[in-house]
């Protein structure tokens, strides 16, 4: 097996806030390998987004990570710890380097007053060894690979003379000028409209085959996951909850959390199923759950057991993985109750 | 078993917190958030200290701040500081040396003041000493019958004082006025010419930043024109031609009045803008829709939701614009257009500063300039604690 | 079945004019472009749309909270009959009981100085609907028992509440004057997946229990799908078809709606992804494209779609207006 671009391991984060330290991300593990793309499912407070910039040290100063927190990256002449990174000469290599992020809102992630060539321009300055030439022919070259008609005109014009599409094509142009080994997209077509969404998940489905880059892609939506995930981490409340591949956790989802979002799902394939919600709220970050933090919701939470300890990860064969005490079949007496 | 009994008053404890934090108002949540902000609380007591110390300033002050409470003895005598030792040995009681002043050949026949470090003089507590009067006040319009007089209350017992001769904690100036007793009125004085132009700047500031803001259009145009021509006013020469204006006979109690309405009347676009800009962004809100969409009367919308939305920001804003209110008076005293001398203000005491005789002899002058520094200090410190504290919200949605 | 519409809008047109400066003449933004919309008593109705194309201003207009520049909406209920285009003021405020507003953000939709009662109670209190404290807060007590908030709750301020539970506090508002039509303007776009079935279960259980008629409006086509009896689909100002949803979603007869339906991906990882790809954006409100405004990025347009304007015909248990729906 190749070896991996980038693995996390026991990644735990804090935030010090006035209400207290809160835990935003326990025990994450996961490996994303060259070329693969990663699909990081959650719903709001989840610790996804979190998780990804930790990724590249990009979380506000108020976060802690506990030691024992390790992200390695693969840079090619070995491993090194992310984390560990204090220089901002050390923090290039990720920020920019092996890794580019593309954001939500595009519109947030340009500066309004300066040009979208001339930023594209600086970062490639900044980051490969281009002349400034050859930094606006690749930069122009790039966005006429996004789809952005036009493109020497384009250059010229500032994020606002952009539409929606157009600005997050755009930013996808400038994240893959620099060759970045990982992408990280965190919810890239959130705020776009469907038949928008669909040009660009097309876009960045082609690029994946083209450029053979990983992507750590982060969404609320399971639909667009299976569409571009080889892998899914499914994540709640800070903590992955089960792993796979698409087709494993779509087709077979183990843990009751990834069953009840599946159920919740309005799905255009059978529209007399009635939707069957999760009960209950997602509990706000101050009042964690004790043991197994989806036990409040789960419908088939054990009583004496779930409330009282984490589960530990259980391994389901060919890469499958769920954290849940039903699962521990040869330990636990209610695997009669696991659904098929 | 045990672990569940032994968390059971802690669990019910915290839900009391919790239940107790779901259904704070925005002013205790604002008060929350502030109380943990520690130099916000350190400047707000202070704030406090100070005005209470302008408000009980006749009562601190040993002697009357006034021509009448000098001490022709003691001309730009040091500040006397009370000790507990000297070379004769210790009393638990503080005093003083006594300065004697003497003329003889030896001296030129000049006045020389010495200390009598033999002589020692007690501070006394609760003594009595000049009178003075709460709540009193008296408007004297033309015609007898508007006379409007109201004696108050009278005292004449004082924090401390000494039997004979002089207690002159901050020093005298060069008439023999006590500084620290103006310096205790100076910051009533200060602080009601600051309250004066605020409250005038404000009510001006609501209006037409309500008005222009709610109703918006072509009135907000109009409005923001003036404003802007307001705001273009030049301070200093609009100062200078209205101290030529002020005629002389008039008493320091009226000029104290008109110098706060003239820097009301400067100091209102600052807030008014501000008012407009919050109006603007709040009535697009959707919560003010769904008012709209019951049915409820704009007069409704602003008592209900408007106006409550932003009390705190009003609040705050006046606590940011006091400084300004009391530096202008300040500023204006300063430079000789503002309050003049036998008015205790911060402005009119920081004038006496300004030669070079108290710069080499007579630093104690510079000492009500601490005060005023405290001043200003405390106030922007509390206004930004509020500032930070205000939008209990903002914060948790991250 | 013969009831009369609730709401009939016929050649609605809502146009939002900018200040006309010397320099440059700004088209008005047509938001809303002759549409005529039937919606039934009693039913669900969908309207669905990409951003920009005035699905919340057509809502809002049906509520009068848009200014109608032409074209009228007509309101039929048991009890009484407006035309909005001509209500005096009593009227106005008579019709704000029977029709009201769910929003979209549940964080901006409620005050946050008032309380969870406060905010429930003020509808009846500014409509004077009840007589005494007493009545209000039965009033505001049965309404939350039927959106599922406990009595405690109602002591809370907003600030307490996750997304969910301020939805829930939201739909108690607009519900609570007993309106007969509501208007919930993408009122689960905000919510997490988990949350977002939770309240589209109580809106339909409430639509049942109480008969009211809905209008929800929302962008995301499996979420109406699943609710909504009937669909409209609006593209830049106008509806291009209409159906029941049983027909609209088993086979879209528009091309658009053709486009946008194959647009949502797929929960299958393995369904071939043949979809139909628009080329382009929405194009902006004020400046619509002549003949069939979708001309600019259907993929079957002709040289006719450039010119004239399709008219609005039946086809198939379908409305919708396209030149060429029959061949295609």
């Amino acid at each position: 097996m190749n070896e991996p671009l980038i693995t996390v391991e026991n990644l735990n984060i804090r935030f010090n806030t006035d209400e207290g330290k809160i835990l935003a991300v326990e025990d994450v593990n996961f490996e994303i390998a060259p070329g693969e793309v990663l699909g990081l499912v959650g719903e709001s407070g989840s610790g996804k987004s979190v998780t990804a910039k930790a990724l590249m040290q990009l979380n506000a100063g108020n976060t802690l990570y506990e030691p024992g927190s390790r992200i390695w990256l693969n840079t090619g002449e070995g491993k090194v710890d992310v984390l560990a990174f204090r220089k901002n000469r050390e923090l290039n290599i990720v920020r920019g380097g092996a890794i580019s992020m593309i954001f939500q809102e595009p519109m947030a992630s340009f500066a309004p007053a300066i040009t979208i060539g001339d930023q594209m321009v600086e970062q490639l300055l900044l980051h490969t060894k281009l002349n400034k030439k050859q930094a606006k022919e690749l930069s122009v070259e790039m966005l006429e690979r996004v789809g952005i008609s036009d493109a020497a005109r384009r250059f010229n014009q500032y994020a606002f003379e952009f539409s929606g599409g157009m600005r997050q094509r755009a930013m996808i142009a400038m994240a893959l000028s620099t060759k970045p080994k990982l992408l990280i997209a965190d919810e890239p077509t959130t705020a776009l409209d469907v038949t928008i969404q669909a040009q660009v998940l097309d876009l960045m489905k082609d690029l994946v085959s083209e450029f053979h880059m990983a992507i750590l892609f982060i969404t609320h939506d399971l639909s667009v996951i299976a569409q571009t995930a080889d892998r899914v981490a499914v994540m709640y409340l800070g903590r992955i909850v089960e792993t796979g591949t698409v087709r494993q956790v779509i087709r077979t989802p183990q843990h009751p959390y990834t069953q009840g979002l599946l159920n919740a799902l309005p799905k255009l394939e059978d529209l007399g199923q009635p939707l069957t919600p999760i009960p209950g709220d997602i509990p706000s970050p101050l009042e964690r759950p004790s043991g197994c933090v989806f036990h409040t919701r789960c419908p088939k939470a054990l009583s004496g057991t779930c409330e009282a300890s984490a589960p530990q990860v259980t391994d389901l064969g060919e890469g499958h993985q769920g954290a849940c005490f039903l699962l521990n079949s040869s330990a636990s007496p209610a695997a009669s109750e696991t659904p098929a | 078993m045990t672990s569940a009994t032994l968390n059971a008053p802690a669990a019910a404890s915290d839900q009391q917190r919790k239940e107790a934090y779901f259904t704070a108002s925005q002013g205790q949540l604002i008060w929350e958030r502030f109380r943990r902000n520690r130099s916000a609380m350190i400047a707000g007591f202070i704030l406090i200290v100070m005005v209470l110390m302008g408000w009980f300033a006749p009562f601190l002050s040993p002697y009357d701040p006034t021509i009448a409470g000098r001490n022709k003895d003691y001309l730009n005598g040091a500040p006397q500081i009370p000790m507990f030792c000297d070379h004769n040995g210790c009393s638990l009681r503080p005093f003083l040396h006594t300065p004697e002043r003497t003329r003889s050949a030896k001296t030129n026949f000049r006045w020389v003041t010495t200390i009598n470090t033999e002589k020692r003089r007690y501070v006394q507590f609760f003594v009595e000493g000049w009178q003075y009067s709460f709540f009193a006040f008296e408007w004297d319009f033309p015609g007898e019958l508007l006379d409007v007089r109201f004696p108050g209350l009278t005292f004449n017992t004082h924090l401390f004082g000494v039997d004979q001769g002089g207690i002159h904690l901050f020093g005298t100036e060069s008439a023999g006025k006590d500084i620290f007793s103006r310096t205790m009125h100076a910051i009533w004085t200060s602080l009601a010419v600051g309250t004066i132009g605020v409250v005038i700047s404000f009510v001006l500031a609501l209006i037409i930043g309500g008005v222009s803001g709610y109703f918006g259009g072509l009135l907000d145009s109009i409005l923001q024109m003036v404003t802007d021509a307001v705001r273009t006013v030049p301070i200093i020469p609009l100062f200078m031609a209205l101290a030529a204006f002020i005629p002389d006979e008039w008493s320091s109690e009226t000029r104290f009045f008109f110098i706060s309405i003239i820097i009301g009347f400067i100091n209102w676009p600052t807030l008014a803008r501000r008012v407009r800009t919050h109006l603007l962004t709040e009535r697009n809100q959707e919560y003010v829709l769904a008012a709209q969409l019951c049915g409820a009367s704009s007069a409704h919308i602003i008592a209900r939701h408007l106006l409550p939305s932003f009390t705190s920001y009003i609040i705050i804003d006046l606590v940011i614009s006091f400084p300004y209110m009391v530096l202008s008076e300040t500023a204006l005293s300063f430079i000789g257009l503002g309050l003049k001398d036998p008015v205790n203000s911060l402005g009119a005491l920081l004038q006496n500063v300004t030669n070079a005789d108290v710069l080499l002899n007579y630093q104690w002058y510079f000492i009500p300039t601490i005060f005023f520094i405290l001043l200003v200090l405390t106030f922007v410190f509390v206004g930004d604690g509020l500032r930070d504290a205000a939008d209990p919200y903002t914060e948790r949605k991250s | 079945m013969s009831q009369p519409h609730h709401i009939s809008v016929r050649n609605l047109s809502v146009h939002f004019n900018f200040k006309q400066s010397f320099f440059q003449n700004i088209p008005p933004v047509r938001a809303v472009d002759n549409i005529s919309l039937d919606i039934p008593r009693g039913s669900f109705f969908g309207l669905v749309g990409e951003s920009g194309s005035g699905k919340t201003t057509l809502g809002r207009a049906i509520l009068k909270a848009a200014p109608i520049t032409s074209g009228s909406v007509n309101y039929q209920d048991d009890d009484v009959h407006y035309d909005l285009a001509q209500l005096n003021k009593t009227q106005l405020k008579d019709y704000r009981k029977r029709a009201q507003l769910i929003f979209q953000d549940p964080y901006a939709a409620l005050s946050p100085r008032m309380t969870v009662r406060d905010i429930i109670a003020e509808p009846l209190e500014v409509m004077g609907l009840t007589s005494s404290r007493e009545e209000t807060d039965a009033r505001v007590r049965e309404i939350a028992a039927k959106c599922r908030l406990n009595l405690e709750h109602l002591r809370r301020f907003p600030h307490a509440f996750s997304g969910g539970q301020r939805q829930r506090i939201s739909i108690a508002r607009a519900l609570v004057c007993q309106p007969r039509f509501v208007v919930a303007d993408e009122s689960v776009a905000a919510l997490d997946v988990s949350i977002q079935a939770d309240i589209l279960n109580l809106l339909k259980s409430l639509q049942q229990d109480l008969d009211i008629t809905f209008l929800f409006i929302s962008h995301d086509l499996s979420v109406v799908a699943h609710i909504c009896d009937q669909v409209a689909v609006m593209y830049l100002g106008s509806i291009v078809e209409t159906a029941t949803s049983k027909e609209l979603f088993a086979q879209p007869r528009h091309p658009y709606t053709k486009a946008l339906l194959s647009a949502i991906p797929s929960l299958d990882p393995d369904a071939p992804s043949n979809h139909i790809k628009l080329t382009g954006e929405i194009p902006s409100a004020s400046n619509i494209p002549s003949g069939c405004r979708f001309h600019t990025r259907c993929p079957n347009a002709q040289e006719r779609c450039r010119q004239e304007v399709p008219q609005w015909r039946p086809l198939g248990g379908h409305h919708l207006a396209c030149h060429f729906a029959d061949e295609l």
